[in-house]
C-alpha cells in the first residue's frame, strides 16, 4: 500500500522531467506520428546539438553563472551577519529593525520594477550584470535573514563567548568560529536562492534586452519560430541542459539542507 | 559576548550591509513607485503631475478588480495545494520506512525547473492538437475529455495556471513541514503511543500543534508568494484568453511596459502592495490571536 502510494507520488512528481528528456530525444518525425506519451522512436541526440549550434547556449550559461554567484556570495555575506546579530545581539532596537527588514516578506517584487527600469535606464546601467544582480540581492535579503535568524538561535553561546574570553575580536570570532559552525546552514541557504537566482525570468527579461545578456531561462524561447511554432525537441533538449546543474548542485547539498532546516524549523 | 558584540561599533557593522542595500532597493523602490503614481507618464518624455487622478481611474478600472478577484482565488488554490499538499506528501514520508532520502529528494524535482520550463513542459502535456499527454489519460476516464481546452478556455485558465504554480513549489513546503516533522521530540510520540493514540491522533493531536508555528509560517509564505506570483500566468495562460487568468502583477507590468503607462503602472503597485500588507497583517493577527487564546 504504502509502496503504491510512493510510486504514484512520484510519478505525479517526476514525470514532467521525464517527460522532457524522453522528448528531447524525439525527431520532428516523432512529434508528429507518435502518441504524445510514446517513447522516441530512436536514441537521437541531434536535437541537443542544435541546441549548442543554432543558439548562443553556452553565453547564456556563462551569464547566468556570473549572475548565480554574483547574487549568491554578497548576499549570504551580508544575510548571514545581519541574521546572526539580531538572533544573539541583545540590543535597543533589535525587533524592530527585524520586523522592518522582515517588511520585504509581503512586498510584491514586481513594485519595484518601474523604479529600478527608470533609474537604471538613467544610469545607463540597463543590459548590464549588476542590473539583474542588485534586485535580486536586495528582494532575497528577507527571507534569508529570516532563515539565517533561525539557525542561529541554535548556535551555542559558550563557544562565542570562549573565544571572546580568548581575545577574538567580534569580527574574527564570527568569521573563524560561527561560520564553521554553520556549514549546514549556509549550504541551505544557498541551495534555495541559488536555484531561485538561477531559475529566475523576471529580473532578466525586464533588464537585459541583447542576446548577449540572456540567461539560460530567457535562452530557453530561442527555439519558437517566427510564425509561434515550436521547436519541441530543441526546446526539450535546451531544458534538460539548463535544468541539469540545477540538479546536481540539489542532489550534492541536499543533505546538508534537510539538516539545515530540521535544525531551524521548529524554534521560532 | 553582549560586551564584546554589544558595542555600536559592532552592531552596525553586522547590520549595515543589509540594511543599506535593503533600504536603497526595496523601500527606495516602494517610495519612488508612490511618487510616479501621481503622474502621467510614458517612461519618455515629460512627466505631468495629474494628482490622485490615476488611482480615481483604478477604482473605475473593472479589469483591474476582475484580476485582485483573480488573485485572491489563485492564492485561496495556491495555499490548497501547497500547505496542505505539503504536509500530507510530508506525513507520508514519515510513514515510510525505507528509501525516504531518496524519494524525498525525488519528489522535489519540479521545484528545482525554472518556471520557464515548466510553463513550456505543461503547454505541451495540457495539449489538445495534437492530443498532449494529460488529455490521453484523462480521456481514458471520460471520452470527451480528450478535446478538453485547458489554457486557452476561459473558464478554467485561471486555475489551471493556479494548479501549475502550486504543484512546481509543493515540494518547497513539503521538505520544510519534513524537516519539522522529524524534528518533533521522540518521546511526545511515544508518551502518546502509551496513551492509545492511534497514528491519525497522533499526528492530529500531537505532532501537527508542535510544528503549528511552521504550519502558520508556511502559509505566511505561500500567501505572499502566491499574492505576488508573475510567472505562470504570465507564460502558461498570458492572461488569456481575454483576461481570464490575468492576475495583479501581470496586469501591472503590462500596463507599464507593453501599454507605457508608467504612472498608471505605479498606481497599480501601490494598490498591490497596499493588499498584500493588509491580507499580511490581517492573517498574522489572526493567527496571533489564535496564539494566545
Amino acid at each position: 500500500m504504502k509502496t503504491l502510494v510512493a510510486a504514484v507520488l512520484l510519478v505525479i512528481q517526476v514525470y514532467p522531467i521525464f517527460y522532457v528528456v524522453t522528448s528531447s530525444m524525439k525527431t520532428t518525425d516523432d512529434f508528429r506520428h507518435l502518441a504524445s506519451y510514446a517513447l522516441p522512436s530512436t536514441f537521437n541526440l541531434e536535437n541537443y546539438v542544435k541546441v549548442f549550434t543554432t543558439s548562443s547556449m553556452l553565453t547564456y550559461f556563462k551569464n547566468s553563472i556570473i549572475i548565480t554567484v554574483g547574487v549568491l556570495i554578497p548576499l549570504l555575506i551580508i544575510s548571514f551577519m545581519a541574521g546572526f546579530a539580531l538572533s544573539k545581539i541583545r540590543f535597543k532596537g533589535n525587533k524592530r529593525v527585524l520586523e522592518f527588514l522582515m517588511l520585504g516578506l509581503m512586498l510584491p517584487f514586481q513594485v519595484a520594477l518601474i523604479p529600478l527600469f527608470t533609474i537604471f535606464n538613467n544610469l545607463g546601467i540597463l543590459n548590464t550584470y549588476p542590473a539583474v544582480i542588485l534586485p535580486q540581492i536586495a528582494f532575497s535579503l528577507s527571507y534569508s535573514i529570516q532563515l539565517f535568524y533561525s539557525f542561529s538561535k541554535f548556535l551555542p553561546d559558550e563557544i562565542i563567548e570562549a573565544a571572546i574570553i580568548d581575545g577574538c575580536s567580534p569580527f574574527r570570532t564570527f568569521v573563524e568560529i560561527v561560520v564553521p559552525m554553520s556549514t549546514n546552514s549556509l549550504l541551505t541557504v544557498a541551495t534555495m536562492q541559488g536555484v531561485f537566482t538561477w531559475n529566475d525570468f523576471i529580473n532578466a527579461y525586464t533588464f537585459t534586452k541583447s542576446t548577449a545578456m540572456k540567461t539560460v531561462t530567457l535562452g530557453l524561447n530561442d527555439f519558437v519560430g517566427f510564425m509561434g511554432t515550436t521547436d519541441w525537441g530543441a526546446t526539450f533538449a535546451a531544458i534538460t541542459v539548463t535544468v541539469l546543474p540545477t540538479f546536481v548542485f540539489y542532489f550534492i547539498t541536499s543533505k546538508y539542507m534537510m539538516s539545515g532546516l530540521t535544525a531551524g524549523a521548529v524554534k521560532e | 559576548m553582549q560586551k564584546a558584540f554589544g558595542r555600536k561599533k559592532v552592531i552596525l557593522m553586522f547590520l549595515l550591509p543589509a540594511l543599506i542595500v535593503y533600504i536603497l532597493f526595496v523601500v527606495v523602490s516602494v517610495v519612488w513607485a508612490g511618487f510616479y503614481s501621481f503622474f502621467d507618464w510614458s517612461g519618455v518624455g515629460e512627466k505631468t503631475f495629474i494628482g490622485i487622478q490615476n488611482y480615481v481611474q483604478l477604482m473605475q478600472d473593472a479589469t483591474f478588480w476582475a484580476t485582485v478577484g483573480h488573485t485572491l482565488a489563485y492564492t485561496v488554490i495556491c495555499v490548497l495545494i501547497q500547505v496542505f499538499g505539503g504536509l500530507l506528501f510530508a506525513i507520508f514520508l514519515t510513514r515510510l520506512t525505507k528509501g525516504r532520502a531518496l524519494l524525498q529528494t525525488l519528489y522535489y524535482v519540479p521545484v528545482v525547473i525554472s518556471s520557464v520550463a515548466i510553463c513550456q513542459i505543461f503547454s505541451k502535456l495540457l495539449s489538445v492538437t495534437p492530443i498532449g499527454v494529460i488529455n490521453a489519460v484523462l480521456s481514458i476516464f471520460h471520452a470527451d475529455l480528450a478535446t478538453m481546452e485547458w489554457i486557452s478556455n476561459g473558464e478554467v485558465s485561471l486555475y489551471v495556471a493556479a494548479f501549475v504554480e502550486g504543484y512546481k513549489y509543493l515540494g518547497l513546503y513539503m521538505v520544510i513541514f519534513y524537516a519539522a516533522l522529524i524534528g518533533v521530540p521522540k518521546d511526545l510520540e511515544e508518551a502518546a503511543i502509551v496513551d492509545g493514540a492511534n497514528v491519525i491522533q497522533q499526528y492530529w493531536r500531537v505532532k501537527i500543534p508542535y510544528i503549528k508555528p511552521v504550519i502558520i509560517s508556511n502559509c505566511i509564505l505561500v500567501l505572499n508568494g502566491s499574492l505576488r506570483s508573475f510567472d505562470i500566468s504570465y507564460l502558461l495562460t498570458k492572461g488569456g484568453p481575454g483576461n481570464a487568468s490575468e492576475l495583479m502583477s501581470t496586469y501591472m507590468y503590462k500596463q507599464a511596459f507593453s501599454s507605457m503607462k508608467y504612472g498608471y503602472g505605479s498606481a497599480i503597485a501601490m494598490v498591490i502592495v497596499i493588499i498584500c500588507m493588509v491580507v499580511g497583517f490581517t492573517f498574522r493577527r489572526v493567527t496571533e490571536r489564535g496564539e494566545t487564546a
